[in-house]
């Protein structure tokens, strides 16, 4: 469960800027959420502070009932690798390494074996149906194929939280379609809890809640019974 | 410009370190170029200037070396039609005793015809010795100072000054002290002018000049006159224009020149290495700035004239500032290369101001320039090349290299080839020089792929020291072998030319100290100079017999060294009983039989030469020498070459009788004394010296205080190799501290993604550590490998166009062993920055991070 209370986030520049403003909320787990909002409405800050990329200025975040304030670097890390997937809108793959690499990469950092790693990586490209393309380089491969990928990477630990920025911004709508199929797909498998930053208003509407931000403020919560 | 000031300054701006860095390879190439040259020319200078200085108004000189010769050739010179004044010159270089005063020049001249060559511009009423030169003459003892030593010693008019000299102590008077111009500000001021007469007797000259200065009659050409007595004196007498000591000074300085030409062409090559680095990241970390250049309209050629007019304007700024870091280099060097060259070969001069030449500033502001210019045109034309379209698409990666180069290896291969052909036709120096550019251009051009197969072999052992890091580490190599491959070039250049510059000094070291275990047996060396190198004082060969009967002593050996000029350039002479030294030195014979050369040449059928002479003037067994001699010039064979390691310019060994037959000079400047079996040493030279001690400048040095001594000179003569060592070193490590820098900025959306998937901050961190270590252990590898065929090159060079001295192949282990921790440090410490700045950096924008 992910909750969040009166959460403000400030960036320091030239001017001062309230990115996020006294937000609050509660994600029970498996439920598959969308965020939505105009540009600069905080979505991004929102999705990189449940992530523990970047820490809030004041408020409180906690997942599965533990607080993340207070907590160093290094424990930040541990709860992100042990809890999150990330989905990249611009993929966020290592340019240099295959796909079988870059998706082995959490588990080669938890210290697995080379051989544990492979096995699991495989299985993961399978479950995204990238099983043939083991050794191409990210590169090789077309958008949609690239974000796969980047699942696969975010799923590698089965991960009980999955944060997506914007998986389909960068693709074409019948690519976008499969992405977000998978993600469903993975959702319903997996029981994993799911939240989506989108500007797209029909994958943002086929989520059981959407959550509306603007000016850093949460403007509206929509919960549906079902996923369309 | 306008692309300049827009595009390019706000990128210099944000990556103000990593531009000084690049900048840095080509700073330090150019001052190291500068800074020898600068020396070399200011000690050139300093020379010249002095025999300028001394020289007044002489127009043509007659010398016969350092050998001098007999006093009748005045008497033929002055004889001549067209000379108008001709007077003889003494000139010695001696110690004054004195804390910081170093050496005095001393001038020997004859006053009553000397005035109308010199100008003797004295201070006050000294002037009536130089009125009446007679009264000069008449008082032996008299010595005109320079105002400048004057003032600094506190010698002023009439005051006394004791001088050591082959008569015992002497006194002498200050009667004239010169006003600080012209003729007085030699040497730097530290001239003394006494008597012609006087100087034969103070430094044993016998009845010899060194000199005759002369001017020609109104009207008769100097090059005439100069022929014409060449022609009466014959050819082993030299009669040039002043300036021509300064070419011969000029070949002793050769060696620097040379030495500091390959150090600088490798830290320019260095320089080339990260440049080339710098500029290909940039090239890729701006393919959006150059996608938007080009979507609005740039043209291919505009953005390579951008990133060409970027490397140039790094040269040029680099080049300028090693300017200025080679002039104060100079600074310190001319002094040192000056004092080195007056220790090794007894020459006068002070090098006190240093000269930079605008050409030679000129030449070096063009090297830097082109260096940096031929290390952009890649990157520039990569740049030019930019697809727009994909570089304006986010998230599409370039990858600096998805491989390697299959054509770049097959270069290599095909380079490595021909450099192993040239090593078997390497007698022609051209073949020579291509082989060795090829060779080294081969390993470098190798680099990437040897980079890459050393990693792989690294890659378990790494990973059992740190399962995770040591991995990812061994992996980032691995898959971008191109983003460090420059970096680990540069270094191995570095290490390459440490391992060159060590082993030359290893090999001499060992060489000279074989040799002088060899050479140098006698129990003492008894001199009249403090140093053996220096001859300005000389005995009687009377004194030999003297020193034999002292008891305890079983031989002495009388030597008589002079330096002649051969084709040119000034070689040593020794001259020796040379059946009595041939039964006490074993020297390793080059060509030639042993007994036979050493029995041929004591019958004075010929002489005995040196391997380096041999090598500097291609000369072999059996050729026929032509020496100059007062007497004549004389057609000497070579009856045999052994390896000595005597003087850098290379020796001449001739029986001593056939020396004073053509020389006509008894006088000695060294006895090699051997003592009896059991003889008690130190009573012995305490005997000597009470013998003779008190009668006339005598110095007994002993068999170890020689050799020391030795050791002392060598190491004083490697002084500036371990500078171009650390400059060297120096390099390296500005190499691995720019790889790293380069690397993990371009690297910091990928090291951001690490984080963002579960990396910890010391797994990170120790990822770059291991990173860099293992940058530095490949830059090793491949350096001492390129070392070794560096040193090989480099002993050859030292052979055939350097010293003409073989030295035998010795790999610096040691310092190898020394670099080891030295690099893996620096390597560590340069990684701790970058490592650190990745861990604290914020992900969010690291992520961002285009």
């Amino acid at each position: 469960m992910i909750q969040l209370s009166h959460v403000v986030k400030e960036f320091d520049g030239k001017r001062k800027v309230r990115a996020l403003d006294g937000v609050s909320l509660r994600i029970a787990k498996g439920e598959m959420v969308s965020l939505v909002g105009p540009s600069g409405s905080g979505k991004s800050t929102l999705l990189n502070l449940i992530g523990t990329l970047d820490k809030p200025t004041s408020g409180e975040i906690s997942i599965d009932g533990a607080t993340l304030s207070g907590l160093a670097d290094d424990d930040l890390t541990r709860v992100r690798r042990d809890k999150i997937g990330f989905i990249f809108q611009f993929f966020n793959l290592l340019p240099s390494l295959s796909c079988m690499e870059n998706v082995s990469m959490p588990l080669h950092l938890r210290g697995w074996s080379r051989r544990q790693t492979r096995e699991r990586a495989r299985e993961l490209l399978d479950l995204v149906g990238l099983g043939q393309r083991l050794d191409h380089l990210p590169d090789e491969l077309s958008g949609g194929e690239r974000q796969r990928v980047a699942i696969a990477r975010a799923l590698s630990v089965y991960p009980p939280i999955i944060l997506a920025d914007e998986p389909t911004g960068n693709l074409d709508t019948a690519t976008g379609a499969d992405i977000l199929d998978l993600v469903r797909d993975l959702h319903q498998r997996l029981n994993a809890t799911i939240l989506m930053v989108t500007h797209d208003r029909a994958i943002a509407e086929s989520c059981h809640r959407t959550i509306t931000l603007r000016d850093g403020r949460i403007v509206g919560d929509l919960s549906r019974n079902a996923a369309s | 410009m306008m692309l300049l000031r827009l595009i390019t300054w706000p990128y210099v701006r944000k990556h103000l370190l990593r531009t000084l860095l690049t900048t840095a390879g080509i700073v330090l190439g150019v001052a190291v170029f500068v800074g020898m040259h600068t020396a070399n020319q200011s000690v050139l200078h300093a020379f010249n200037r002095t025999v300028y200085q001394i020289a007044g108004a002489t127009q043509l000189q007659v010398t016969a070396g350092e050998a001098g010769f007999p006093e009748e050739i005045l008497e033929k010179v002055q004889a001549h039609p067209g000379v108008a004044v001709a007077v003889p010159v003494i000139e010695a270089a001696v110690q004054t005793g004195i804390e910081g005063q170093g050496n005095l020049l001393i001038l020997g001249v004859d006053m009553t015809g000397d005035r109308s060559l010199r100008d003797y511009d004295l201070e006050n009423a000294g002037d009536t010795i130089i009125e009446d030169p007679l009264v000069f003459l008449a008082q032996p003892d008299s010595l005109i100072v320079s105002e400048q030593f004057s003032r600094r010693t506190g010698l002023a008019l009439n005051r006394k000054l004791t001088m050591r000299t082959m008569q015992g102590p002497r006194q002498f008077t200050i009667r004239g002290v010169m006003k600080s111009a012209g003729m007085a500000s030699a040497f730097g001021g530290n001239l003394a002018i006494m008597d012609v007469y006087a100087a034969q007797l103070v430094f044993g000259r016998g009845r010899k000049f060194d000199r005759i200065d002369l001017t020609v009659r109104a009207g008769a050409s100097v090059d005439g006159v100069r022929r014409g007595l060449q022609r009466a004196l014959g050819e082993g007498l030299q009669v040039d224009p002043p300036g021509s000591r300064g070419k011969q000074f000029e070949a002793m300085l050769q060696i620097y020149s040379m030495s500091g030409n390959v150090t600088s062409i490798f830290a320019l090559f260095i320089g080339l290495f990260l440049i080339y680095n710098t500029f290909s990241i940039a090239v890729t970390q701006r393919r959006s700035e150059i996608g938007i250049l080009r979507a609005l309209g740039a043209t291919r050629g505009q953005i390579k004239r951008l990133f060409l007019l970027e490397s140039g304007i790094t040269g040029l700024l680099g080049s300028l500032a090693g300017l200025a870091l080679g002039v104060i280099i100079a600074r310190g060097m001319a002094a040192y290369i000056g004092g080195l060259i007056g220790n090794v070969y007894g020459v006068a001069q002070r090098a006190e101001e240093v000269a930079a030449d605008p050409r030679l500033l000129a030449s070096a502001l063009g090297l830097g320039l082109l260096t940096s210019l031929i290390a952009g045109w890649l990157p520039a034309r990569n740049a030019a090349q930019v697809d727009p379209v994909r570089a304006l698409q986010k998230g599409r990666v370039q990858v600096i290299s998805a491989g390697e180069n299959r054509a770049r290896r097959l270069t290599a291969a095909v380079m490595l080839a021909l450099a192993v052909v040239c090593v078997f036709y390497g007698h022609q120096q051209a073949v020579f020089y291509t082989g060795y550019l090829l060779s080294i251009l081969a390993v470098l051009l190798m680099t990437p792929a040897l980079g890459n197969w050393l990693t792989q072999a690294l890659r378990p052992a790494l990973k059992r020291i740190r399962p995770v890091e040591g991995a990812l580490a061994a992996d980032s190599l691995l898959q971008a072998p191109r983003r460090t491959s420059g970096a680990v070039a540069a270094l191995a250049l570095s290490i390459a030319l440490v391992i060159g510059l060590g082993g030359i000094a290893r090999s001499s070291f060992e060489s000279i100290t074989t040799w002088a275990e060899t050479a140098l047996n006698p129990d003492f060396f008894i001199t009249g100079s403090e140093s053996i190198t220096q001859r300005s004082f000389c005995f009687s060969d009377t004194l030999g017999p003297e020193i034999a009967a002292v008891p305890g002593v079983e031989e002495v050996q009388a030597v008589r060294t002079v330096r002649i000029i051969h084709q040119g350039t000034p070689v040593m002479l020794v001259a020796t009983d040379v059946e009595r030294l041939a039964r006490r030195v074993r020297l390793k014979v080059i060509e030639g039989r042993r007994q036979e050369m050493y029995a041929g040449a004591a019958r004075g059928e010929g002489v005995v030469i040196s391997d380096n002479f041999a090598l500097i003037h291609r000369v072999h067994l059996g050729d026929v020498l032509r020496v100059p001699s007062p007497g004549g010039m004389l057609s000497l064979r070579v009856l045999g070459v052994v390896q000595d390691y005597s003087d850098t310019q290379g020796t001449i060994l001739l029986d001593r009788r056939l020396f004073l037959r053509h020389w006509r000079d008894d006088t000695i400047n060294a006895f090699r004394v051997y003592l009896r079996p059991g003889a008690a040493r130190d009573a012995v030279r305490q005997d000597l010296l009470n013998r003779f001690g008190g009668q006339m400048r005598f110095y007994v040095l002993t068999n170890q205080e020689l050799k020391d001594y030795i050791r002392k000179l060598t190491e004083q003569w490697f002084g500036l190799t371990y500078v171009q060592i650390a400059v060297a070193v120096l390099v390296a490590i500005l190499g691995i501290v720019n790889a790293l820098t380069v690397s993990i900025s371009d690297r910091r959306r990928e090291l951001g993604v690490l984080r963002a998937v579960g990396g910890l901050r010391n797994q990170i961190r120790h990822t770059i550590w291991i990173e860099a270590l293992t940058i530095g252990v490949l830059g090793l590898t491949i350096g001492f490998a390129l070392g070794a065929v560096h040193l090989y090159y480099i002993l050859e060079v030292a052979k055939r166009d350097l010293s003409g001295t073989r030295l035998d192949y010795r790999y610096p282990f040691q310092i190898a062993a020394t670099l080891l921790p030295v690099v893996l440090g620096a390597a560590l410490i340069s990684a701790i920055g970058p490592a650190e700045s990745a861990v604290r950096g914020s992900l969010v924008e690291a992520l961002e991070y285009e």
